[in-house]
């Protein structure tokens, strides 16, 4: 049967089309990942619901807690954005590092969480930031941590009547630093193992990190927060000895997954290196790997 | 079916396609444009690579219901009255193709990074080209076309 796109003119009538048709319905974001699964025929929806005619959905607002990005924002207008640049700037790191250049041109924000496919790049350092979703349905509203975001292989929390609208990034603590660092075959590819890491130092020689978040992507069935290796590195000076320990805590918290491009047991090496880069970048306040795309 | 309206190349297309129609399909089934060229089908190797309101984007990845309303611009457009731009000539004169697939794509992507960037360091050109694919010419000659256009910028 011939698959039936809707063109919704408000968020409004998208939530009722959604909540009519529920999980028959996919929400169609920039449709850089969507598109290929429906070719092919990992999906059979009965209706494609275009999220761009949603004016809306995109863009970014500055606010004073923070940033908030509408989900159909695209990674191109994320790595131009003085604002993420101000705000979040290991997000443009990160927004920089997906796909290709005509992918950054029409993949979005949004869609990029929702499709959930481990080794994408923006997971990693919206964990890391502390970022949060919005979902809407004709029932409400819901805000959703990312920590809870996550919950399988190209599975979310997303319920079948919602649609995420909204990516929420609150305002980094003072004088935070950070660094994502991905690890490919080509720059194009998703990420073996992608390292996020916000630190905040606390002025101490050598430094020690008053606040510190690590946000791990493509080493386990979804994106985690290094929770256990956070905890090791908190108020610690963060010496090479301490790093390094903090590492090996790190690839025991991934789960990885053997496939064609990587074996588990590399990817948890990977962590390891990743981590160290990461955080030596972090503390540079800049950052050193980048596949020339920084 | 449903109808769509395009505008390729500054003149304006009907056309009858499913409503899920992709915008590769539409210009080479439907409009009979094959100078788009149809390679991997997922959005990896670019040969299908044409502008969307001067963005590049990969063609097989864009539903045509999207682009109504926007300007699609393909390698059909580059030449004007039979004689083929300067972009084209650089990449003639810089054995910047072989087999020649993948060269639509490449111009495009090429177009859409000069129109933005007219003085681009290799570094720069390297990105702007991430999403084109080419197995013959190890892409050194189309980095030097692209330069050499680039000099020639005003």
């Amino acid at each position: 049967m011939e698959i039936k796109l809707f063109r919704p003119h408000s968020l409004e009538e998208a939530l009722s089309q959604r909540a009519q048709y529920g999980k028959d319905a996919l929400p169609l974001a920039g449709g850089q990942s969507l598109l290929v699964m429906l070719r092919n025929k990992l999906i059979d929806p009965q209706v494609l619901l275009d999220l761009e005619p949603l004016g809306e959905l995109r863009g970014l607002q500055a606010r004073a807690n923070g940033v908030s990005i509408g989900a159909m924002t695209t990674f191109f207008d994320l790595l131009y954005s003085s604002d993420v640049q101000n705000a979040a700037p290991i997000l443009a790191q990160a927004a920089a590092k997906v796909g290709s250049t005509a992918i950054r041109n029409l993949g979005t924000i949004g869609g990029n969480l929702c499709h959930n496919e481990p080794g994408a790049d923006l997971p990693p350092a919206l964990l890391a930031l502390n970022a949060s979703v919005e979902l809407r349905s004709r029932k409400g509203t819901r805000k959703v941590p990312l920590t809870e975001f996550f919950r399988g292989y190209f599975e979310t929390a997303v319920e079948a009547e919602e649609i995420l609208s909204r990516v929420e990034i609150p305002t980094l603590p003072k004088g935070a630093r950070g660094a994502y660092i991905k690890h490919a075959i080509t720059p194009e590819d998703l990420a073996i193992a992608g390292v996020a890491v916000v630190l905040v130092p606390d002025g101490k020689n050598p430094v020690s990190a008053s606040e510190l978040r690590i946000g791990l992507g493509g080493v386990a069935p979804v994106p985690l927060r290094a929770l256990k290796a956070e905890a090791a590195l908190n108020g610690t000076a963060l010496t090479d000895e301490a790093i390094g320990a903090a590492a090996e805590i790190a690839a025991s918290e991934a789960e990885p997954m053997s496939d064609p491009h990587a074996s588990a047991e590399y990817r948890r090496k990977m962590i390891k290196v990743l981590m160290r880069r990461a955080l030596a970048a972090a503390i540079e306040g800049g950052e050193r790997n980048g596949h020339g795309k920084a | 079916m449903a109808k769509l309206k395009l505008q390729v190349n500054g003149e304006s297309h009907e056309l009858e396609a499913s409503e899920t129609a992709l915008l590769l399909d539409a210009l080479r089934e439907g409009l009979g444009m094959t100078g788009t060229k149809r390679g991997c089908e997922t959005s990896h190797c670019g040969a299908c690579t044409v502008l969307l309101d001067g963005m590049a984007v990969h063609s097989c990845v864009v539903l045509a219901a999207r682009c109504e309303g926007k300007e699609i611009a393909t390698v059909e457009g580059l030449a004007q009255d039979g004689e083929l731009n300067e972009l084209q000539r650089l990449f003639l004169k810089h054995g910047a193709l072989q087999c020649g697939y993948c060269t639509p794509g490449m111009l495009m992507a090429a177009t859409a990074l000069l129109r933005r960037n007219p003085k681009p360091t290799l570094e720069e050109i390297k990105v702007g080209l991430d999403g084109n694919l080419c197995r013959c010419t190890g892409y050194t000659g189309i980095f030097e076309a692209i330069q050499a256009c680039a000099v020639g910028a005003k």
